[in-house]
Parts: structure tokens; sequence; C-alpha cells
């Protein structure tokens, strides 16, 4: 898919950390209560769990809800909205996945009409379909002639760039630290999207064991730092 | 289920060299069908099975609850091997309850050539209740596994369902973590009617992609997954009676949230001694047991 001046502003439009959709920080506040995550290093490995679980999850979703609506296969968009809802195992995760899609539909309304869009946004409205993140960024994508693999690395920045904004306000780490480690990271996004690219729904996985523990203690504490 | 197809075992196809898949003998089968009897209680009506899996009868050993039938399913072929292919049934029907595990932990060897599979089937109709505690998994060195799990619940219906999975033979041979090929299992729930509920899998492959890092097992060597489909009401009790917790000294870590579509909860164990995560699984199962039975679960045999 060529790339216009038009497509690639729209693509800075749709990743940037301003784009107003909400943001979370994926269980960073109590990784960093727990002193798990407590320098620029471990900060590293959680943001790189993180992206991976999400390539594997939200960007396989991602790029499935693209290609149906490419092909204008509205059922197969709700089938795989709903098998995104069934595979995320926390329950905050799921609400955080369910209020961006919601909003990201919204407001490319407001941005430009697209029918897709617009239908599907009825659906969440009349509670249809959960209305998840991820199928929103694939529906947009298709809807502005957005390429798979801008998509994609969409996807990727934006799963990073939340836990490493996030710890700027959590853990002891500079912006220069954060800009580091989402530069090296971003470096493995092409073999991941080489990967993923060729997974279905059926192929979506998760294994974070301790990030689901850590997401567990945040469900189920009082502390809020961040939007939850 | 025809496991080859799945694209994460692409690599292991080869026919191996001992004895080919589908060879008798390495087509485990088993079918345990649970119900009420005439004077109401709980039975294991229907038993089918072949070799490698046996079940030889149901045991009436629970003294919280003497009236479950209890089974430990066994496998005669020792660990399973390059080509092995299980399959296992268990139906619990209308207000039937029973309890199985296995007689031993599960022991996956080396494999050089194909992988191991185990397909499941779990229903439970209205009321039935199935506590289903297996013994741990034991990935050897280079060994390669895929389970899949289909669960079938009604809505008043209440599973436990444990797996234990370590990281590998950690006494033998200066200690083996994480050194198999492939780990891949996947559980997914449906009501009756065919409304999906949820759909986890995991896949594991230590040479592309550590597990030890941090956000994964974080330093720890057992994982453990406990789903609980259960009616709401039970769910949000049983949720709020079980706190999440990270113990440094005793290195263990434990956390709970619910399932999609309210459909029951699911607790996860980080640990380093297969002893406590058993005790702590048996723990979480009491507290089940005693929201949806009312009774408590005795305490473990000292030999198991």
């Amino acid at each position: 898919m060529f790339q216009t001046a038009t497509t690639l502003m729209r693509l800075l439009e749709f990743t940037d950390s301003a784009f107003p959709v909400g943001t979370f920080s994926n269980g960073l506040e109590t990784a960093a209560e727990e002193h798990i995550v407590h320098d620029a290093a471990t900060l590293e490995h959680y943001t790189e769990d993180i992206a991976l679980q999400s390539a594997y999850t939200d960007g396989i979703a991602a790029l499935q809800a693209y290609r149906h609506c490419r092909k204008g296969d509205y059922r197969l968009i709700l089938e795989t909205d709903k098998s995104l809802l069934c595979c995320k195992m926390n329950s905050e995760a799921r609400r955080m996945i369910c209020r961006m899609g919601k909003k990201l539909a919204e407001l490319s309304g407001h941005i430009f009409p697209d029918a897709t869009i617009s239908l599907w946004l009825e659906d969440i409205n009349q509670r249809n379909t959960p209305g998840t993140y991820p199928v929103a960024q694939g529906l947009l994508f298709a809807a502005c002639s957005l390429s798979e693999r801008n998509l994609f690395c969409s996807q990727q920045y934006g799963a990073m760039n939340m836990v490493l904004s996030a710890a700027l306000r959590c853990v002891k780490v500079s912006h220069f630290d954060t800009q580091r480690i989402l530069f090296k990271l971003s470096e493995k996004t092409e073999a991941l999207y080489n990967d993923v690219r060729e997974l279905d729904t059926e192929d979506m996985n998760a294994f974070v064991p301790s990030i689901d523990i850590l997401a567990s203690l945040h469900e189920k504490g009082i502390q809020r730092m961040f939007m939850n | 289920m025809n496991f080859a197809l799945k694209k994460e075992m692409s690599p292991y196809l080869e026919q191996p060299r001992a004895m080919p898949v589908g060879t008798a003998g390495k087509m485990g089968y088993l079918y345990l069908g649970f119900e009420l009897d005439g004077e109401g209680r709980s039975i294991l009506r229907d038993l089918e099975r072949h070799a490698p899996l046996i079940v030889q009868q149901e045991l009436y050993f629970d003294e919280a609850m003497p009236q479950m039938p209890c089974v430990y399913i066994l496998s005669s072929g020792g660990p399973n091997v390059d080509g092995d292919r299980y399959e296992q049934h268990f139906v619990v029907r209308e207000n039937a309850y029973a309890h199985i595990s296995t007689g031993a932990a599960t022991k996956l060897a080396k494999m050089r050539y194909n992988f191991s599979a185990l397909e499941q089937h779990i229903t439970l109709e209205e009321g039935a209740y199935l506590e289903y505690l297996p013994e741990p998994t034991i990935p050897c060195c280079h060994t390669r596994f895929i389970a899949d799990t289909t669960i079938r619940i009604a809505p008043s219906a209440t599973l436990f369902y444990a797996e234990i999975y370590t990281s590998g033979r950690t006494h033998y041979n200066g200690g083996e973590r994480f050194e198999y090929d492939i780990l891949s299992v996947c559980t997914h729930a449906e009501r009756p009617d065919g409304e999906a509920l949820f759909r986890e899998k995991f896949v594991i492959r230590p040479d592309t992609c550590s597990p030890t890092t941090l956000g994964k097992m974080g330093g720890y060597d057992i994982f453990a997954n406990v789903i609980v489909l259960t009616p709401e009401e039970h769910a949000e009790r049983i949720y709020s009676l079980t706190s999440p917790f990270i113990d440094r000294e005793r290195r263990l870590a434990a956390g709970i949230t619910r399932l999609p579509h309210r459909c029951g909860l699911i607790y996860k164990v980080l640990g380093c001694d297969t002893g406590q995560v058993k005790r702590l699984l048996r723990r979480f199962c009491s507290t089940v047991r005693t929201e949806v039975k009312g009774k408590p679960l005795p305490e473990e045999f000292p030999w198991r």
C-alpha cells in the first residue's frame, strides 16, 4: 500500500499519545510498588513482555479486524471483537480495551464519517459487541487506507509507550531511559510483525502469569495513580 | 482433533522411528460419566478406557464428602513419549458430583521427532459439580506437548479445574529448567447452547522466547492455573474471600480475577516448591467447595 504524506500524517495522529482515547499502566503501578520494576533494566524487560503479549492478542485481533473491514465482512469483525474479549483473562484489561475501543469509535465519528465504524459503534451501544480497542484500531486504519504494517507498528508503539509514559511517574527512570528503551525494543517489531501477520484469532495466546498476578493485586488494591 | 494442523506444532511432524503415531498403546482414551443413581448417590456410571490410560473404579475416600466418587487416572506407559495422543472425556450429569485426580505427576519425556498431545472434553450438566486436580505436569528437556481442553458447562454447574506446570526436572542432572521445546496449552469454555465464555491459550517456546522474564515466570519455577466456573453469586463470594499476594520469603505468589461473561474466576499461582503450590491450590479448592457444597476439602493424604 503506497504511503502518501497524508497517510503518514494519519499514522502519526492515531499513534500519538495525545490522541484522546485514554491510557492505562498495564500493572506497572503494582510492579513498581512491589519493587519488581525499579530501574531502566527491569522496566525494559517489563515493557518487552507487555509488547509481546499484546502482539499475540491485540496485534492479531487488530490485523484480523483490518482485513475483514477491507473485505467488507462485518460479521467477522464482530466475531473478532468477541474472540478478543474471550481471550482477555484479566477483568481490568477487559474494561480497559472496551473503554478505549468505544472512545476511539466515538472519536473517529467526530473526525470523519465511516459507515462501518458508525455501525460498529451502534452495536457497541446496543451491547451487541464488546467494542475492543484493537478492533477499533483495525477499522480506523482500514477506513483511512493505512497499511497493515502501519497498524501493527501503531499498536505496538501504543502498548510500549503506555508503560513507558506511566513509568516516568512511578519508576526511578528518566526520559532518556524510556526513549532508549522504546528505540531498542522497536527494532524487534519487524520480526514480530512477520510472525503475527500469519496468525489468526485461533492462535491468540498470552503467557504473562507474573503480570497477571500484579494486575490482580491492582484490581483488589485501593491505590490508584492512573485512570482505571 | 488433529493437533498436527496447529501452527506451533509444524516443526515437529516427523514420524517417531520407534512406534508411529496411532499405534496401539500410544492412543490413550478415557471416558468417565458420573450421574446420580436411584438413591441420589453420585456414581461412575460410564467407564471406557484404552491403554495406556487406566481408571479402575471410583472410590469414596473423601472424609468431608463421603458420598462423592473419587477417581485417580493412571498411565501404564510411564511418561508421555514421542507421538503419544491422549483423549479424555469427563461428563458429570445433572446434579451429580465427582473428584478426579491423577495417581502421580505427568512426566513428558524427551522427544526427537514428533510431539505428545492431550485432548480433553469436560461436560457439566445443570447443578453438576466437578473437582479436577491432576498432579503436576513435568516437561523434561526437549519435550513437545500440546493440550486442548473444551469445557461445556450449564449455568448452574461448578467446575474446579487446576493445572500445575513445573519448569522441568529440577533435581535431575544438575537441574533442568525450561529446557523443553514447546508447551502449548489451550482451555476454552462454552455454554450448552454454544455461547463462548472464555478462551485461554499459552504457548511457551523457551528457545525462541525465554519464559523466565520478569513479566512471565519472574524468577519462579512452577506455574499453576485454576479455572473456577460457577454461578455468579458463588464466584463473587469466592472472589471476596481470596486475596492475591506476593510472599518473597516463601517464594510464592497468587492472583485472582473474574473471567469474561461473568462465568467464574481464574486463579494463578507462581512458586518454587511443588508442595507449597499444591497446598495453596487445595486451600483455594476448599474455599470453592465450602461455598458451593458447604464442605471443606480434607487434608491431603501424607503420601501425596
